[in-house]
């Protein structure tokens, strides 16, 4: 039996394990369920109060500011592409661009020149499609005027869209969705941290305790022991995470596609790649340190210094939200324990570096594989000795087999 | 051929193994006795792999146990272990399939045993909601799902009733008789006398007896009890080597050396009165045990109560 074959056979003990802990199964649940709610009442709002920057094909007209001015027929074949229009002069392009940053127009024209659109709002380009359709009509009409009705069909399929520009870097709804996200992944992933670390303890006092480790340990590897403990919790925490968000995030995509903040595909992935890293070293320190203690009420004392190391990452993670790109959170993102709780934050709202993030990185990975190698000796030592608290160095010291 | 050859572990100041060799044959069923404290569990330990030796190895048919042949081997821990959860089959199963054995076989053999044990009505309840009887069963089953070649158990029948000590004998008798070496601690001295063929006797970590439990008894010396009508004065004249254990009205229970014919005493004792009963015993497997750790009171009166 291969070595990654008995990691998972262990790993697989561990999740049917918790599967069938009603008390974990209903949890989750139950925080899914809330979760579905909380985007329940959103998209329900969403659902009846759309604003017209929503819908490009509200009773509202588009507001559309022009330099030069527009044909008739130019303006007839804009209406029948994006509904009602109100064209608004503008002096010059600047004038339009002024008039785009502050909402008193949605699109804007230089006409026989460009389209101008402001950023694309929700994750299917409300903004921007609707100019590259602009663009499109105004260039069709023109080839159309000059060729007239009996223009070959090659002249019409042929024809170049105006060039469309697209005005101002990130909209305010992007950044609001960023803050929530940045608070939410500090909240989330200390949460989930400290819940798996106490999980992994139990685990190990449970085995400690009824001696089953005995039975283990004649036919496992301890090494392996800890890795198959270790993933299986792993992959309990990805299906909770799954279970906690897709189904909140579907019901907000059948409500409402625009209500789904731009970029949550790449929010999630940073906060579920941190959560992750913070997950092996928090969870292997955990595991070190609950191979010294037998009993369940040791537990919670045992694990403090793990604790306390998570939660001065949590506090430097939410002080970050406010100054992502101050030199604390640059500095505490080069720290590998601190940095699952900065580093997501400063990805989300702040301006790091690539060189930060690949740093931090490399650095969170170099302390897992080290963390390993001092847990799983640790863990050696301790695991067989039931009784009494092991010292850590007693543990270090010797295997105590 | 299992051997434990010159075994040391200390724990601390506790000498705990101090030089203990013993074997046990394949097909053989051998007791493991020894006082509270003398080593028993440490030994065992050391055999599967839980507790290393300081010095001295434990080798199976002649190579070092590795993990290969831990996960050949059935093991039987002193205080138990099973996790508590989880169900009786699904643990059986886990517990065969961590040693190697095919999903299926491991399925077959789980209900073979769980069947065998008498524990079939609680295939799907979780060990902590059995008895502490039929928790003992599951811990048995546990060591033989694999189909082990080498069966290592401490205190077995400790704490079960007289059907399951039943079905417990029968079971290792069955193992032996099927080709696995069974080594087995145990405080019932008159079971092992009954159930094995070869015991080993450990004090403070060292072998005090060992052999097959006959020739041991054999060698032991016989006792004679003998009851005249006449005066009890002729055990004055007993023969060379012969000593008188213990008198209670007219019976007198003599030691004999093995040697000697148990006839010449009976001449003795027949000149002082007509023999009203004579009974010829061999000791008992407890005096042997008793015996043999008096023999050393330097180790005897040094026994701890840590039985590591």
């Amino acid at each position: 039996m291969s070595a990654w074959q008995t990691v998972r056979l262990i790993a697989g003990r561990e999740v049917r394990q918790r599967l069938r802990s009603r008390m974990f199964v209903g949890t989750t649940l139950a925080l899914s369920a809330l979760l579905v709610l909380g985007a329940l009442g959103p998209a329900l709002l969403g659902a009846f109060e759309r604003t017209p920057d929503d819908e490009p094909v509200a009773a509202d007209p588009v507001r559309v500011a022009v330099v030069g001015s527009l044909a008739p027929a130019e303006t007839a074949a804009l209406e029948a592409t994006l509904g009602p229009l109100t064209t608004v002069p503008a002096a010059n392009e600047a004038a339009v661009v002024s008039a785009l940053e502050e909402e008193t127009a949605d699109l804007g024209i230089i006409v026989g020149d460009r389209v101008l659109t402001p950023p694309a709002t929700g994750m299917f380009a409300v903004g921007t499609g609707r100019a590259f359709q602009a663009a499109e009509t105004l260039a069709l009409t023109e080839v159309l005027d000059a060729v007239g009705a009996s223009g070959s069909a090659a002249a019409v399929l042929g024809v170049e869209p105006l060039p469309v520009e697209v005005i101002g870097e990130d909209d305010q709804a992007l950044q609001a969705a960023r803050l929530i996200a940045a608070n939410l992944a500090v909240v989330f992933i200390f949460a989930m941290l400290m819940f798996y670390a106490s999980m992994i303890v139990n685990g190990i006092i449970e085995e400690k305790g009824s001696r089953v480790v005995e039975l283990l340990v004649e036919a496992v590897p301890i090494r392996q022991l800890l890795a198959g403990k270790v993933v299986g919790l792993g992959t309990i925490a990805l299906g909770q995470m799954f279970v906690l968000f897709v189904p909140a995030t579907t019901v907000l995509v059948l409500a409402n596609r625009d209500l789904i903040p731009p970029g949550i595909g790449g929010m999630l992935a940073i906060i579920g790649l941190w959560f992750a890293l913070g997950y092996a070293l928090y969870t292997l320190i955990s595991a070190g340190l609950g191979a010294l203690v037998s009993r369940p009420e040791e537990a919670q004392a045992v694990l403090t210094p793990a604790s306390l190391l998570a939660l001065v990452g949590y506090v430097v993670g939410f002080a970050a939200i406010q100054a992502p790109d101050a030199s604390f959170a640059v500095v505490a993102g080069w720290v590998p324990f601190s940095a699952p709780f900065v580093l997501p934050v400063r990805q989300l709202v702040g301006e790091p570096t690539s060189l930060e993030v690949a740093g931090a990185l490399v650095l969170v990975l170099l302390a897992i594989a080290v963390v390993a190698l001092l847990a799983a000796r640790i863990y050696e030592g301790g695991i067989l000795r039931v009784g009494a608290r092991v010292g850590i160095r007693d543990a270090w010291r010797g295997s105590s087999r | 051929m299992l051997e434990l050859r010159n075994l040391r572990r200390s724990f601390g100041d506790v000498v705990a193994l101090d030089g203990l060799s013993f074997e046990v044959a394949p097909g053989e069923l051998c007791g493991f006795l020894g006082p509270n404290g003398a080593g028993k569990t440490t030994a065992m330990r050391c055999a599967v792999g839980v507790t290393a030796a300081d010095a001295g190895e434990v080798r199976w048919r002649g190579q070092p146990i590795d993990l290969a042949v831990r996960r050949r081997t059935g093991y039987m821990p002193e205080e138990r272990g099973l996790y508590p959860r989880m169900r009786v089959h699904e643990q059986l199963v886990y517990v065969a399939r961590l040693r190697d054995v095919d999903a299926e076989v491991a399925a077959r053999n789980a209900d073979r045993w769980i069947d065998r044990l008498g524990i079939g009505e609680r295939r799907d309840d979780p060990v902590e909601q059995l008895s502490l009887g039929n928790q003992q069963r599951v811990q048995l089953a546990a060591a033989l799902v694999h189909d082990p070649e080498l069966l290592i158990l401490d205190e077995p029948f400790s704490g079960l009733d007289p059907l399951a000590t039943d079905v417990m004998s029968e079971v290792l008798r069955e193992q032996a008789d099927a080709g696995v070496a069974v080594v087995f601690s145990s405080h019932q001295l008159d079971l092992v006398e009954d159930l094995c063929r070869t015991v080993a006797v450990v004090a403070r970590g060292r072998l005090v007896l060992d052999g097959e439990v006959a020739a041991l008894k054999a060698a032991g010396g016989r006792r004679l009890r003998v009851a005249t009508d006449g005066d009890d004065d002729w055990t004055a004249r007993l023969p060379a080597g012969a000593a008188v254990v213990s008198r209670r009205d007219a019976t007198v229970t003599v030691a004999l050396p093995p040697t000697l014919d148990p006839g010449a005493v009976l001449d003795v004792a027949r000149r002082s009165g007509r023999l009203v009963d004579v009974h010829l015993d061999q000791p008992r497997l407890s005096e042997l045990f008793r015996t043999a750790v008096a023999d050393r009171p330097d180790l005897a009166a040094e026994l701890t109560e840590v039985d590591r």
